[in-house]
Order: C-alpha cells, then sequence, then structure tokens
C-alpha cells in the first residue's frame, strides 16, 4: 500500500533526502503559501451567511490545497544513492551448518534456502550485480553452485564467516551480504568486534530466516556450571540450566553420569514452556584424575530433538591435600568436634594449634616437630603455605600488626579462605571492629563488646543457604531443608552487623528467648580469597544430641572448609575457558604465576607440554600478558578430538617456579544439535545493526530494491520526482472534494 | 498411746525429712559424703566447660541412685569444687564454678562432652544405661574413671563396661599417648592415693598396689573413657586445703585432670 501511494518503497525515503528541483528557494516557497492563506483568509473572512467555526474550515482546506499545489511547483524530489548496475558484488552465504540439515516438514532447511535461491533470488541479483556464493559453518568457503550446498559443517560461527566476508570487500566492490541461515550460532553470538568491521564499511546484511521458532516439544540443556577443579573425594554442585516447551508440569530425571557409571540423580518438575530453569545436582567427586561428567535430563518423551538432552563438561580431581591452619585460643567444644569432623576427611589436612594456657600451645595435624612451634606464623610467607586458615576465639590484640596484615594478604594476595569463628574473645568482643581484619570481614561488627551469648540459637538456612554447597546436608534440596529444621539448636551464637555489600548471609541464628534472627554463616569474596564468619561456637551440639549414625555434623564442616580451599589458587594456576569444546579447536590458556610470597613473577619462563589423542601434542610458549602482571597467555589447537593434557611449567633461569596441569577434551559432531530453533533476534539483530533487514523466505521478493540502496560498494547517486506520487494527487481530490461537499451541506453552493 | 502415735510419727517424718536432705543436699539435691563446699557466688556462670559427675546405680547400699550414700557422690562437691579453681588458673579453658550431675536416664547427659564417674567398683549399669553410656562415648563424650581398688572392684567395674562395649577391649594406655601430654608431659606417673593412707600408712587400697592408667579407644586410638584404677584423684583434688595432704599428690591429681580434660577437648 505504502508503495503504491508513495510510488517507492519505505526505505527510499529512509536513505534518500529531500530536495525541490525547482531551483526557487525555498523561502520563496514559504512566503507564497504565507501570502496565499492570508489572502484566503480575508476572502473567508468577508464572506457572509457562514458561522465563524465554518469559514474557519473552509479557509483551512483552502490554504491546505494551495500549498500542495505551491510545493508541486517547487518541484520535490528525493536524492538516493544505490549501487551501480553489473559493478558490484552481493556475497550471498548460506549457512551450511548441520542444524540447517534438520527437517522442517518434508525438506530441510537447507532444502527450503536453496528453493530461495533457486526460485529466482540469484538470477535477479545477477541481473543487477555479481554474485559471490558462500558456505558459511565453522567458517567460510566459496561455492560455485546451490547444489554444492550439503548442511555438513560442524558448527555455525557466523561471526566468523562475516569477518571473512568483510575481508573480501577489501578487495571486492561488495554492495550488501544475504545470509541465509537458522541463526543457530554456536560461538555465543557475533562478536562485537566483526559487527563493527562490518558497519565501518557500511555494508548492509540482510538475513533470511529458516526453520521454526519454537518448537511443540523440546528439552534442551543450555548451560551446566560445574567447577573446572575439584578435590578428591569432595562433593561438587552442578547448575545445570535448561528450557521447554509442551512438558510444562512433567517430571524428568537430572542425571550425572561419567564412564557411564550413574554419580546421581534426581526428579525435577518442568516449569512453564519457555521458562530457563536451573537445578542443582550434587555429586561425589571421587578420586583424583580428569573426569568426563555428562550431565543429561532423560524420560521425556516424543521429542522433537533429542540430542540437546545432556552436556559435557570436564572436572579434574586434583591430586592434592590442601592445608588448613586452624588456630585456637582457647581449648572449646568446637574445637574438639570440628577436628573430629575433619579427621575422615581425606580432602584435607587440617593444622591446628590451641592455646591451652596463656603461653603454651597444644598442636595437632602438623607435619613436623617445628611446624607452628613458634606459635601463629609471624611472616606472610609462613602464613602463605596454608590454603585456608580458621581463627577461634583469638583476641584482636593477640596478632602483632604484622601478622594482621599478614592475615589480610592470605586473603587479598593468596587467594585463601579465612573463616573466623564466634566466641568471648572473638569478633566484636575480641576487639575486631578495631583491627585491620575487619576490612576483610564479610559483616560488619558491633561497636559495642559482650555480643557473645551462651545462649541456645534455632540455625535457619536462607534462601542463599538452601542453594549453597555449603549447607547441603541432603542431596535433595527439600530434603536438605527439613534436615536444617530438625538440627538441635546451637548452643552459642554472636551478634554481628550488617553483612557487606555482596555478601550472602547462608543462614541465620534465632534464640531461643528472643527470637531475633542473627546472621549466623555469612560469607564473600575479597581479593583473590574468600571470607565467611560463622557466628556460633556451638554446632557441636549437632553431634552430641543426635545419633552418633548421623552425618550431619562433619558433612556440614567438611564442605564448609573445603569452601576455604578449594579455589585457592597454588602458585602456578592455569585457566582455559572451555574445557570441553565443541566442534572447535582453539584452547586458550592463562598462566598466573606468583613467587612465595604470591607476588606477580613477569621475568619467567613458561610453557605447556600438551599430549593429546593418537600421539598428537607438543609444547606452546606462553607470552607474557603486557596488561598483566604475572600472566601469561597462549593458544593450543586441538586437532584431533579426544582429551588433552596440557603440563605447565615455570622457569626463571635453573629456579623452578612451579608446575600446574590442565585438562580440556574437544568433542566432535555435538555443537550442531543444540540451538536448532531459528535464532531470529539474532538474525535481526545483525540486520538491525548493519543497516540491512530480516526477511523471512516468502517475502524476499523485496530484497532487491534493498539491495539497489546499499551506500557501500561503487554506488550511483539518483533523482525521483516525487510531485507525481498518487497520494498527491490523492490529496488534491480530498482537498477540493472536501471544500464542496461542505459547501453543499452548508448550502453555500 | 493416742498421743504417742502422732508423735511418733511425727519423729518419723522429721528423720526422714532430714534423712533425705542429707541424701539429696541444699542447691542442685545431692549432698556428698565428705566436707561440703559453699556455693561459688558464680555458680551459675555460662561457660564452655562445666565438670560433669555421672551418677550411677551401686550395690553399695542396694537402692540404686538412693542408697544411704551412692558410691558416686564420694568427694562430692569439693574435689570438683577444688579442682575447677585450679583448671581455672592453670588453663585457658572457661570453666564453671560450680559442678553439675548427670545419669544415664535421660539426655542431658548428651550436653556435657566430659564426664566424671568415681567409685566405679561399684557402679551397677542397667543394659539401658550401658547403651546410653555406649551412644555417649560414641558421638564423643568422654568418661573418666577414678577411685578404684583391686581386682574385686575391677572385676565389678568391667562387669558393666563390658555391657557398654562388648567389642572394645580396655587397654593400658601408652606413656606417649597423646593424654599425658595434652598439657602436661607426665611422664613420671605415681600412685595417688586417697586418705585412707593416713589410717593404713600404704597408698593403695585393696590388693591395688600398682597404679594402672588404662582406657577403651575408639576406631581412630582416641581413648573415649580413661581409667585411672587403684588411685584416688578424687581426693587429691579434695583434700588439696588439708595440710597433711602431700602436694605431690594433688600437683599430679590436679596434672592428671587437667591433662585428661584438655585431652577431651582436642580429640
Amino acid at each position: 500500500m505504502f508503495e503504491f501511494l508513495f510510488q517507492y518503497p519505505a526505505r527510499v525515503f529512509s536513505k534518500g533526502a529531500f530536495v525541490f528541483l525547482s531551483g526557487a528557494p525555498v523561502w520563496m516557497l514559504i512566503l507564497a503559501i504565507a501570502a496565499a492563506a492570508a489572502g484566503l483568509g480575508l476572502l473567508a473572512l468577508r464572506r457572509r451567511g457562514l458561522t465563524f467555526p465554518r469559514r474557519a474550515v473552509l479557509w483551512g482546506l483552502q490554504a491546505a490545497l494551495v500549498a500542495l499545489l505551491f510545493t508541486i511547483l517547487w518541484q520535490p524530489a528525493l536524492r538516493v544513492s544505490s549501487l551501480k548496475s553489473q559493478q558490484n558484488v552481493v556475497a550471498v552465504l548460506v549457512d551450511d551448518s548441520r542444524s540447517m540439515a534438520m527437517k522442517e516438514g518434508s525438506e530441510t532447511r537447507l532444502d527450503q534456502a536453496k528453493a530461495t535461491l533457486n526460485g529466482g533470488l540469484v538470477d535477479k541479483l545477477r541481473d543487477r550485480f555479481q554474485v559471490r556464493l558462500y558456505s558459511a559453518g565453522a567458517g567460510m568457503r566459496r561455492v560455485g553452485k546451490v547444489e554444492q550446498l550439503t548442511g555438513s559443517q560442524p558448527s555455525t560461527q557466523l561471526g566468523a564467516s562475516l569477518r571473512e566476508a568483510v575481508a573480501e570487500a577489501a578487495t571486492l566492490p561488495v554492495g550488501a551480504i544475504v545470509l541465509l541461515s537458522d541463526g543457530a550460532d554456536n560461538s555465543g553470538g557475533i562478536d562485537s568486534a566483526s559487527l563493527a568491521e562490518v558497519r565501518r564499511l557500511r555494508i548492509p546484511v540482510h538475513t533470511i530466516g529458516y526453520g521454526r521458532e519454537k518448537f511443540d516439544r523440546d528439552l534442551e540443556i543450555s548451560q551446566v556450571d560445574l567447577p573446572s577443579r575439584s578435590l578428591p573425594g569432595s562433593r561438587v554442585a552442578a547448575q545445570v540450566t535448561f528450557r521447554q516447551t509442551g512438558y510444562a508440569n512433567r517430571r524428568a530425571k537430572l542425571v550425572a553420569r561419567s564412564e557411564g557409571k550413574t554419580l546421581a540423580s534426581r526428579e525435577v518438575t518442568m516449569k512453564a514452556d519457555g521458562t530457563a530453569q536451573t537445578e542443582s545436582l550434587l555429586f561425589a567427586a571421587g578420586p583424583a584424575g580428569p573426569k568426563t561428567i555428562e550431565v543429561a535430563l532423560e524420560g521425556l518423551d516424543g521429542e522433537e530433538n533429542a540430542a540437546n538432552n545432556a552436556l559435557r563438561r570436564l572436572i579434574t580431581v586434583e591430586n592434592r591435600k590442601p592445608r588448613v591452619l586452624y588456630f585456637e585460643g582457647e581449648p572449646r567444644w568446637e574445637y574438639k568436634f570440628l577436628r573430629r569432623a575433619l579427621d575422615g576427611d581425606q580432602s584435607v589436612t587440617l593444622a591446628s594449634m590451641v592455646r591451652t594456657t596463656p603461653n603454651k600451645f597444644f598442636r595437632q595435624g602438623i607435619s613436623g616437630a617445628t611446624e607452628l612451634e613458634d606459635g601463629f606464623p609471624p611472616k606472610p610467607e609462613e602464613l602463605f603455605v596454608y590454603d585456608g586458615l580458621v581463627i577461634g576465639t583469638v583476641e584482636a590484640s593477640y596478632f602483632t600488626p604484622a601478622q594482621q596484615e599478614a592475615i589480610r594478604l592470605f586473603v587479598d594476595r593468596r587467594g585463601g579462605g579465612l573463616l573466623t569463628l564466634a566466641g568471648r574473645n572473638s569478633l566484636a568482643d575480641g576487639g575486631y571492629a578495631a583491627s585491620s581484619i575487619a576490612e576483610i570481614l564479610p559483616a560488619a561488627l558491633p561497636a559495642s563488646r559482650n555480643t557473645f551469648h551462651r545462649e541456645p540459637a534455632k540455625a535457619e538456612l536462607t534462601a542463599g543457604g538452601r542453594d549453597s554447597l555449603i549447607a547441603r546436608l541432603e542431596d535433595d534440596p527439600a530434603r536438605n531443608a527439613e534436615k536444617w529444621k530438625k538440627l538441635p539448636p546451637i548452643s552459642d551464637y554472636q551478634e554481628l552487623g550488617a553483612p557487606k555489600p555482596g555478601a550472602v548471609v547462608l543462614a541465620e541464628a534465632i534464640p531461643e528467648q528472643s527470637k531475633t534472627r542473627w546472621p549466623l554463616l555469612v560469607s564473600h569474596n575479597y581479593g583473590r580469597g574468600r571470607v565467611s564468619i560463622l557466628a556460633t561456637s556451638g554446632t557441636w551440639k549437632w553431634k552430641m544430641l543426635q545419633e552418633h549414625t548421623d552425618t550431619s555434623h562433619h558433612t556440614f564442616w567438611q564442605q564448609l572448609i573445603r569452601s576455604l580451599v578449594t579455589e585457592t589458587p597454588s602458585r602456578v594456576t592455569t585457566t582455559t575457558p572451555k574445557t570441553v569444546l565443541s566442534d572447535a579447536s582453539q584452547v586458550p590458556l592463562r598462566v598466573e604465576l606468583r613467587d612465595k610470597n604470591y607476588l606477580p613473577v613477569s621475568d619467567a619462563l613458561v610453557e605447556a607440554r600438551v599430549s593429546g589423542p593418537e600421539g598428537t601434542g607438543g609444547t606452546v610458549a606462553l607470552e607474557l600478558d603486557p596488561l598483566s602482571e604475572g600472566v601469561y597467555t597462549g593458544t593450543w589447537a586441538a586437532e584431533k578430538p579426544g582429551s588433552y593434557l596440557a603440563d605447565i611449567s615455570a622457569k626463571r633461569g635453573d629456579e623452578d617456579l612451579g608446575r600446574d596441569m590442565i585438562n580440556f577434551r574437544r568433542e566432535d559432531g555435538v555443537a550442531e544439535n543444540f540451538g536448532v530453533e531459528q535464532n531470529r533476534d539474532l538474525l535481526e539483530k545483525l540486520s538491525a545493526e548493519t543497516g540491512g533487514k530480516y526477511y523471512r523466505p516468502s517475502e524476499t521478493s523485496k530484497l532487491l530494491e534493498e539491495i539497489a540502496l546499499s551506500e557501500a560498494g561503487i554506488t550511483v547517486r539518483e533523482t525521483r520526482d516525487l510531485w507525481n506520487m498518487p497520494i498527491v494527487f490523492l490529496l488534491i481530490l480530498l482537498l477540493a472534494g472536501a471544500e464542496w461537499l461542505l459547501r453543499r451541506r452548508w448550502g453555500t453552493v | 498411746m493416742r498421743v504417742r502415735t502422732p508423735v511418733s510419727a511425727g519423729i518419723a517424718a522429721i528423720l526422714l525429712a532430714g534423712l533425705m536432705y542429707a541424701q539429696f543436699g541444699g542447691r542442685r539435691g545431692f549432698r556428698g559424703d565428705d566436707d561440703d563446699a559453699p556455693i561459688p557466688a558464680d555458680a551459675n556462670e555460662k561457660t564452655e566447660y562445666v565438670f560433669t559427675r555421672l551418677r550411677y546405680p551401686s550395690y553399695r547400699g542396694g537402692a540404686g541412685y538412693w542408697g544411704v550414700r551412692g558410691s558416686w557422690t564420694t568427694d562430692y562437691p569439693k574435689a570438683e569444687r577444688h579442682f575447677v579453681q585450679g583448671v581455672r588458673r592453670l588453663t585457658r579453658i572457661h570453666v564453671r564454678s560450680m559442678e553439675h550431675v548427670v545419669d544415664l536416664d535421660t539426655d542431658d547427659i548428651f550436653n556435657y562432652p566430659w564426664i566424671y564417674a568415681v567409685e566405679v567398683g561399684h557402679w551397677d549399669l542397667s543394659d539401658q544405661q550401658a547403651a546410653k553410656l555406649r551412644e555417649y562415648l560414641t558421638r564423643g563424650g568422654f568418661l573418666m574413671v577414678d577411685d578404684f581398688h583391686g581386682s574385686i572392684e575391677w572385676e565389678v567395674f568391667t562387669a558393666s563396661l563390658s555391657r557398654v562395649f562388648p567389642d572394645r577391649p580396655v587397654i593400658d594406655l601408652d606413656s606417649k599417648d597423646q593424654i599425658f601430654h595434652s598439657l602436661y608431659d607426665i611422664d613420671q606417673k605415681v600412685q595417688v592415693p586417697g586418705i585412707v593412707m593416713f589410717y593404713t600408712g600404704q597408698t593403695f587400697e585393696q590388693d591395688g598396689v600398682e597404679p594402672r592408667w588404662r582406657g577403651v579407644v575408639d576406631d581412630k586410638g582416641r581413648v573415649m573413657v580413661g581409667i585411672c584404677h587403684n588411685m584416688d584423684l578424687g581426693d587429691s583434688w579434695e583434700h588439696a586445703d588439708m595440710p597433711r595432704y602431700p602436694e605431690q599428690y594433688t600437683s599430679l591429681g590436679y596434672r592428671i585432670g587437667i591433662n585428661y580434660i584438655i585431652y577431651s577437648m582436642t580429640h
């Protein structure tokens, strides 16, 4: 309709510049219109027989008509740039990935795309442009014929394909890019750098979308968050995010497996269609070594795509036993029972010292007679040999200023985990509010003393605690909540101030007498480490007041202590964004190197020796990142699918600075099973960002005109008259006819 | 006769009341067999550690807890009132000045992870009480037994203990065991006598000539029951203020008691 009335597509108006071709200045037009309107106004004032409002309406119609006629006399037109015929290239990118081989009714998406191309689009384009056809997937490859497209590329990386198309535009007059795709990108979307490059060259990307935007019955696991490292024998929580359509309120089984063996499973109930749902699943990490964990959702029948119900992740169960130092200011039952809880923990070593008299310590769990013989470590490097630190009821003034600073650095720089416990000499009652340690605590401390109360209190989980692995006494969240409700009261509690921003309160203490809620377990990250406060010394009641077979107490403590040390970095720490590569090969490696004081080391030789499947392997020299002290980076190309092990070593001259290992795995034929619904949002956004337009396959007839108006490539400026638009004549008729009809009605003709 | 019957009944009632007062004492319901001790001003202080005495049924007296002068009350309460002052002075343990009494018929015992039982050569636990004591010790509780002597009392003691732990033997504790080194290094152990030595002139009682430091340990080798056989640590605490009682025994008695407490609070 728009094009019928205005003669040209709306795109022409938005692209073009409005001009008058008569040569007369615009101010004359305005003056002429004003003069004519004034004259008509005078005539209207002198007219008799009509009321003033009616005369005003007639004057308005006449003035509008005169203004329109004057405007036509000035010859209005649009100046637009358009691609010069046969001198520009149009790059036609066809998504040739396996998701395009998915059936949509009787034919595949690729068949539909081929039909679009062969149905006249290519021929029409060739009438005006040079057409280059490309197969797009993991990269871009030029093809001569539409028939050469097979839908077999292992992944879709639209950003990479666009980058290659833009690179071609540097030597060719590319006027536009036409992308035929389902938008199922496997690289996490189109990166901003690629998009910026397309925009810089002003090449419009027109997209044609294929595939259903929503399946009737499908479930897809979109994300599995799993720590990349764990400790032997510890429990690991997998956060599984999925969404489904057609199975609302149905139950499915969430399963974790490793090497075919089921590690854990539980039933989950599907939420409303299209809702992103996240569920957690706990399982035992088992003994040391790399493990491939498959997380799957099972038990739903009739799915349109059953290949997206499982995801694999790699977890390295580290062959190390972190050491935790527990410094207790006086003999307490909590000390005894904490030690007993950790006694059976194969993944953590607890070295502890308790002040039995004002000048005597009793040490346990030490590795030799000299360990801790002088009391609390006086120097940072002596404290930094531990991965975690627990401070009991020790007055702040016991620590020298240097030791207080070492404790702060233990968390901030070393990346260790600190836990402070309640007591008559702890927290506010221990004078910590005025110490430098207060800065790193996750909660403010009251200014007053007498905050420690030997009164029984009920421990209750908060919402954050219900999701936390630390507080998970039972695998099932509902049973876990019940378990916490049944725990005996703790024997004491200590008042805390408000949690600091970013801190999470996992549990609260509710005294039996006052019923006031006090933060009981509060955690936050500080610097490279983490700090928790457990504002009680009375969890030992969970052991003494329950059957000896009950595991609540030791499970809680093992998880709490592990949470302190699991992420404590060693002096050489290697990371990679993804430990499981789906149909991709590039493995970025990032190594952070520290000395004994955990200061960055930037003059070392760091290399990764990689061994992979079928005897593949090699050495990558990692380069110092100029922007980050002590950070070395490099990339390994995993050419073959399978498991890889990178052994990272760091040296400075002959000095061995440390080693680290990291596992990763390449899997092929996986990526295209996920996100197979048409990602229309992505395609529309790509077009909108580049000045192109999104089309359904049935709407491509207008594509040619859109492409012609591109400002990229070799363009010519042309002028298009507007005076002869049908809308102009319709307006003239409308204005004149309206005046005549009104006059008839009011009896003046 | 009409007059004498109510009078007799009244006298009997007064005697009975007196007897009950003698048995149960004033505060907390008990009175010990020895010198009484004043109730400390801070008796109600809430502390980490409370000296906890086990009340058990015994053969002596033939009437369970309530026989005349039950064995469990021996040295009560002066021994612990003296002893806890020493624990306060010599350690950093937050100690209550007033003791507490528990038995094996309620669950109150589980609030006190360290208990002391005296003259266990006379105890006579029922199966239910033995099961409760086993559960208490398995959860992490600690029992120190003291002041029983010779082979006959040993037999009586082990008769009940074997019902507590049918499958765990009593072992002699090695001098290197941490229980003898948790605060004081007690390498030279001598027999700590009771005040009976004033009458007999010897440090042992019955045929218990040799002091024996024994225990029952758990699967990880931790002492659950510390058995002080052929010695009377309770008297060494109780009579710490008696000039006649040798200081060396009191000193050793305190050290042993403190070591046992610290051991139980660290293992």
